[in-house]
């Protein structure tokens, strides 16, 4: 259900831009994310300083991947954890699975975790007959309306409130209302008993740190908290590449997360958790599970892209695209919308599925400024561009095309030449300079705007003149 | 599963050889560190731990109040709970014997459905982040992490001792603490979300209500 290529990208994004209710909802929401990250970015004095340092961390565990997991391991162990690893997405359902099959778990409640979606969990569940029910609001929406996330941080970014509260009428048979306050009061009256009678509690992770154990899962509505707390059994499963080196890192990743994602200095709640319920304790978890997936990051990690394995999910690169706030998550066709999904998709799926997504960017670079990583993500989608064009064969005419202008551009005289003649042409059609509709491959462009004309004399004819009459005087 | 564990290593030592892993600056260079000589730049500028704590609470909505003595304390405290169900941490991991004024506070070892019923829960705490607002609550006996969690309203009672610039700060203190609790928690305001619309909504899960006495 989550991953869905029929189409293809550009058949999406057609549609996608035709949709009114969406672009209500997104104008609505991305924007206000940018601005609100940057006040908060603004909030701390040191901020690039931060990032430095975060990236050069992430990037430290990317290089000593293998030697960071066995010792992240060693201390989960050594806290009490239970860790399993698992090669694909469908091994780790059946892992999730058989643990719950052999701790009689019937019920589980899940808090947001982005890798679930990836390995399509709900499903292997309820095909086990275990319910599972999400829990942060978004998702929860999203599941009754047998949707799919549109956003990293806010699933339901695509949707307008209205929308919500006809999902919520319709399948939770309460009065109809558009107050939010209200929607998120259904939500906690029907999921509290959830909380208290799951068996199984189900989360990500946003950070696992090496030098002591310790897994970080942060969350503002408090389900996050609910789903480690309160059931019986805690399985945490998180991709390869979630890890920082030391509580000194985490507390600068802390930083920076919360204030990319959504402008707040902190989120709400900032869980670190060192293993199951200890002697004593009132509550938490008999049994903590970490699951450890790579599903296809050690692919990632061999090529051009491992640089994305540094991501740490803020979104921030959505808010900023000019594609995604155009098209929103849909579009990109599987979990990971926006900049991050354009290298992301490929990399897990296959390239080949998904080779049109890493054209989905004008390279404009608004990702890369707003990542807290610094993650060159430009230049990532160029490489996956060329990976894609080397391996599927170009129409004739295009290879004939760039050969023949590779040519004439690389002949000054001649390129010189034929640019006045297009120039000409194009003048000659020009009306109050402005062209309505231009010949050939170039009708592409008119077909939603229009062309201004070319100058009736080029830059560097000007130019030459301007030195010419310099040198005169 | 050891299988997969061999396999997915294996394939790591051969990735990191041909990936392109950006070179950065060792972190170690770059690292000033967490606490100590990284001044706290609110501190520069003459405002107290309890003054930058207060006011960036309050900020995210916080009820704080300052009492000056024990007592004052234990009278805030009797007031704002008076007439409610109340959910406590045990009595003796309250300061200012704030225990002998919630004489009637169910346990965090009561029955969950019963705690899930009760209007208030009472905790102190093992920290107070001036820099972000929030409190640190470490899991243990007599510590339930379900009393700052199932009730609509959480109030936290911090001494003026635990007061700490930062996160960073806290981790380096209470580096022990943490290291023999299951859980810590940081509570940065009140539950919250914003997916619908982004527009901003109180109380989802966890408490909708917080409020902190802050004492001598």
């Amino acid at each position: 259900m989550s991953s869905d290529a029929s189409g293809g990208f550009a058949q999406r994004a057609h549609d996608a831009l035709g949709n009114r209710q969406l672009h209500i909802a997104l104008d609505r929401t991305t924007a206000q994310l940018g601005m609100r990250r940057s006040t908060a970015v603004a909030s701390l004095d040191n901020f690039d300083e931060v990032r430095d340092q975060a990236r050069a961390a992430k990037m430290q565990v990317l290089r000593t991947l293998g030697d960071s997991l066995c010792r992240f391991e060693e201390r989960l162990l050594a806290n009490g954890a239970q860790v399993h690893w698992a090669d694909t997405g469908a091994d780790a359902n059946r892992i999730i699975v058989e643990i719950a099959a052999r701790t009689g778990v019937r019920r589980v409640a899940k808090s947001k975790s982005m890798v679930s979606e990836e390995t399509h969990l709900n499903g292997a569940l309820e095909k086990a007959g275990i319910a599972v029910i999400e829990t942060d609001l978004g998702e929860y929406i999203v599941q009754l309306a047998n949707d799919r996330p549109s956003h990293i941080i806010a699933p339901i970014v695509h949707m307008t409130r209205e929308q919500v509260g006809r999902v919520m009428h319709d399948r939770l048979s309460v009065p109809y209302s558009d107050d939010t306050q209200t929607l998120a009061r259904y939500a906690r009256e029907r999921l509290r008993d959830e909380f208290l009678q799951a068996d199984m509690g189900l989360s990500g992770v946003n950070f696992g740190v090496v030098e002591n154990g310790t897994i970080c899962l942060v969350s503002n509505e408090g389900n996050g908290r609910m789903v480690t707390t309160l059931p019986r059994i805690h399985v945490a499963l998180m991709g390869i590449e979630k890890l920082v080196p030391t509580m000194a890192d985490l507390d600068r990743f802390l930083k920076l997360l919360a204030r990319s994602a959504t402008g707040q200095k902190l989120t709400v709640y900032t869980t670190l958790i060192r293993g199951p319920r200890r002697t004593g304790d009132e509550c938490g978890p008999e049994e903590l599970h970490v699951v450890l997936l790579d599903n296809g990051r050690t692919k990632m990690l061999a090529g051009e892209t491992a640089e994305i394995l540094g991501c740490i999910r803020c979104g921030a690169c959505l808010n900023a695209c000019p594609v995604y706030r155009s098209v929103g998550g849909h579009a990109y066709g599987d979990v990971y919308p926006g900049p991050v999904g354009a290298i992301v998709t490929p990399g897990l799926r296959g390239l080949d599925q998904f080779s049109e997504l890493p054209g989905a960017s004008s390279l404009c670079g608004a990702c890369r400024d707003v990542c807290p990583v610094r993650l060159d993500i430009p230049r990532m989608l160029l490489a996956l561009r060329r990976q894609a064009v080397d391996r599927t064969p170009q129409p004739f005419a295009l290879r004939a095309g760039l050969k023949l202008f590779a040519r004439v551009a690389t002949r000054p005289r001649l390129y010189r030449a034929a640019t006045a003649l297009v120039r000409r042409m194009l003048r000659a059609r020009a009306r109050d300079g402005w062209i309505a509709k231009a010949p050939g491959m170039a009708s592409g462009w008119t077909a939603f705007r229009d062309l201004r004309a070319p100058a009736a004399r080029t830059f560097e004819e000007q130019w030459r003149e301007r030195q010419g009459s310099r040198r005169g005087a | 599963m050891s299988d997969a564990r061999t396999a997915v290593l294996d394939r790591i030592a051969r990735a990191v050889r041909t990936g392109r892993i950006p070179e950065t600056r060792s972190p170690d260079r770059l690292a000033l560190h967490v606490s100590g000589q990284e001044a706290p730049a609110f501190q520069a500028c003459a405002e107290s731990l309890a003054d930058r704590f207060v006011r960036e609470a309050r900020a995210l909505g916080v009820e704080v109040f300052v009492e000056p003595t024990p007592d004052a304390v234990r009278d805030r405290l009797r007031a704002l709970v008076a007439g409610l169900r109340v959910l406590s941490w045990n009595r003796d991991r309250l300061p200012y014997d704030c225990g002998t004024v919630i004489v009637d506070a169910l346990p965090g070892s009561a029955p969950r459905q019963e705690q899930a019923r009760a209007d208030v829960g009472v905790t102190a705490c093992h920290g107070a982040i001036a820099e972000t607002g929030s409190l640190a609550l470490i899991s243990g006996p007599g510590c339930s992490r379900t009393v700052s969690l199932l009730p609509p309203w959480h109030i936290g009672v911090v001494r003026h001792d635990n007061l700490f610039a930062t996160m960073g700060d806290f981790f380096q203190a209470r580096a022990d603490a943490m290291a023999s609790a299951a859980n810590c928690t940081f509570v940065t305001g009140p539950s919250r979300t914003a997916d619908i619309e982004l527009s901003l909504t109180i109380g989802v899960h966890g408490p909708g209500k917080v409020a902190v006495i802050l004492g001598p």
